[in-house]
This record gives structure tokens, sequence and C-alpha cells, in this order.
């Protein structure tokens, strides 16, 4: 498989909508009770819009207010996500996909009733060998941009396939 | 150079490095993977699914890399306050079982005056109560 063929190539688009449900049930979920993301008169007393999210959010929203009719076109064409085919090449010899590193990047801040955008690409693969097993390192850049077309978040995503 | 909105909480002055922000700590329980699936949307049934999860040999569920993440995130806004996190990274080291009680560290390692602003840099990791560090990284957020 040749890995460098894959860097540049784009994994997916979407464009979702940030809703106060979804947010403070995430809020929630990682034990975050800050009045914040939950209380729309303390977000407001504090300077914003809607509840502000937690820094984690963006990546679990490319699932959450996601609808149907308003997705751009599939920027990979119908074949999926190519990490996926590189994933699932490595996988025929076995091993463990592993998520490796998260990074986000904070541009601007996100809040409920904001339209995000999102656009990911394939930025870098390369392997090296760690106790006599292939590590192959897929790094993945996701930009996330907001109804006015400013860039908010960007994140970086790091899945490693440990060869058996 | 961005908006920051929410009140920044540290003082530049005041911060120094070696200076740790206050601990979060928390049990986790299979309903907080429960919980973190439903929340993210990430339903790999290794964390939700016990009997899927033993199939494969593992002893049990284990947690979301990306729920460490953010009971860490949880402590660094805790600190710095929602709003003022400039960037915010970790690798991830161990899984997390449920019973294990786990701790944030947050360290001061570094300040300066860049064109975001006042930033203070940190250090920043989940253990377990044996010290087994689970996720490690580094936050930027913004000072006054």
């Amino acid at each position: 498989m040749d890995l460098n063929s894959y860097i540049g190539k784009p994994t997916g688009a979407g464009t979702v909508h940030v809703e106060r449900g979804a947010v403070s049930r995430f809020a929630a979920a990682v034990t975050d009770d800050n009045a914040l993301y939950h209380d729309l008169n303390a977000a407001k007393g504090a300077g914003f819009n809607g509840p502000p999210v937690p820094p984690t959010w963006t990546f679990a929203s490319v699932f959450q207010g996601r609808y149907p009719e308003e997705q751009p076109e599939d920027p990979t064409g119908g074949t999926g996500n190519p990490m996926m085919q590189v994933i699932n090449g490595l996988m025929k010899t076995g091993g463990l996909v592993l998520h490796g590193e998260q990074e986000f990047r904070y541009h601007q801040s996100v809040q409920c009733g904001d339209v995000l955008h999102w656009e990911g690409k394939i930025t870098d693969i390369y392997a090296k060998e760690s106790k006599g097993k292939t590590m192959t390192f897929i790094v993945t850049q996701t930009v996330f941009s907001n109804q006015a077309g400013e860039p908010v978040v960007t994140e970086i995503f790091n899945l490693i396939h440990r060869g058996a | 150079m961005s908006k920051t909105i929410s009140a920044i909480k540290l003082n530049y002055g005041d911060i120094n490095k070696g200076d740790e922000a206050p601990v979060v700590s928390h049990e986790l329980g299979r309903t907080d993977l429960v919980k973190y699936a439903g929340a993210s949307g990430d339903f790999n049934p290794m964390h939700t699914d016990e009997v899927a999860a033993q199939a494969a040999g593992l002893p049990s569920v284990f947690g979301h890399g990306m729920f460490s993440m953010g009971l860490l995130g949880r402590a660094i806004t805790d600190w710095a306050g929602v709003g003022n996190v400039k960037r915010y990274g970790v690798r991830f080291t161990k899984q997390t079982w449920p019973g294990e009680t786990l701790s944030t560290k947050i360290v001061v390692s570094d300040k300066e005056v860049t064109e975001e602003g006042k930033i203070i840099v940190a250090e920043v990791l989940l253990h377990n109560e044996v010290g087994e560090i689970k996720v490690s990284g580094t936050a930027r957020v913004l000072a006054a």
C-alpha cells in the first residue's frame, strides 16, 4: 500500500447545528455542571449569545444536529473516509487500532445556535517500528467554520494501527 | 486575533511555573461510559457492551479516550474559565477501567506574551489512584 498517496485526501465534510440539548447532555457526560453550558441566563450573563461548548465538543459534534438535507456534497466521491481504507487494509493482517493523540486549536468560541461546517483531510501518514511491531500513524486535520465562514476550531486526530 | 467572551480567571502576573490547578477526581462507572457513548455518538461496543468486550478478550468494557480528555478539559476550564483555552492536546497512553478513580493534574510549565495574548502553558494529565497516567499533554490558556 502506497501510504504517501493518501496524504492530502479529503476525509469528509458536513454541516452541523450546535443544539442546546445536545451540548448540555455532552457537558453532563464529561461530568461538567458549569452553569454556562446548561443555563442560557448564565451564558448570556457571561457575554455569550448562547451556551458555549466544552473544549472537546467538536469531536462529537459531527454526529449531532446533522440534518441530511443540509449536507454538502461528499468530498470523497462516495468512497468514504480514506483513513478507513488504510485501516481496513492494515487490519487484513490483524493488529489493533488506537486513538493515539488528539489536539484542539481554538480560534473563536462556539455557542449554541451556531451552524458549523467542517472539512477534514489526511495531513500525514507514516510508519515506524516499535518493539518489533510496525506502527502506522494516520494524521487527520479537521477545520470547523461557523455560519460567518470564520474558522472556530481545528482538530488534529492521530490514529494508530499497531501491527500484529 | 480571536474573540474571548467569558471572564478570564487567571492573572498573568500571579501565575508562576510549578503552580497547580485544583484537582478534579471522578470514579469511573459503567454508567459514565453509557452516558458518554450516547452524548458523543461513539457506540464502539468495547465501551458499552460487557459481553462483546469479554468476547474480545478484555476484562470488561473500558472508557472512551475522549471521555478522559473531556474530564481533563473540565478541570482546565474550571481553572482558566470557559472560552479561554487556546490549544489543548493529549496523547492517550493507557485505557481506563470501571472502578478506577481518575484525577487531573495540571502544572504550569511556562508563560509568554504572544499575538494571542498573555498565555499560560500547562502540562496536563489524568491518572488513576496508583499514579498510572491515562492521558497526558499540554494546554495553552489565556490570562489577563
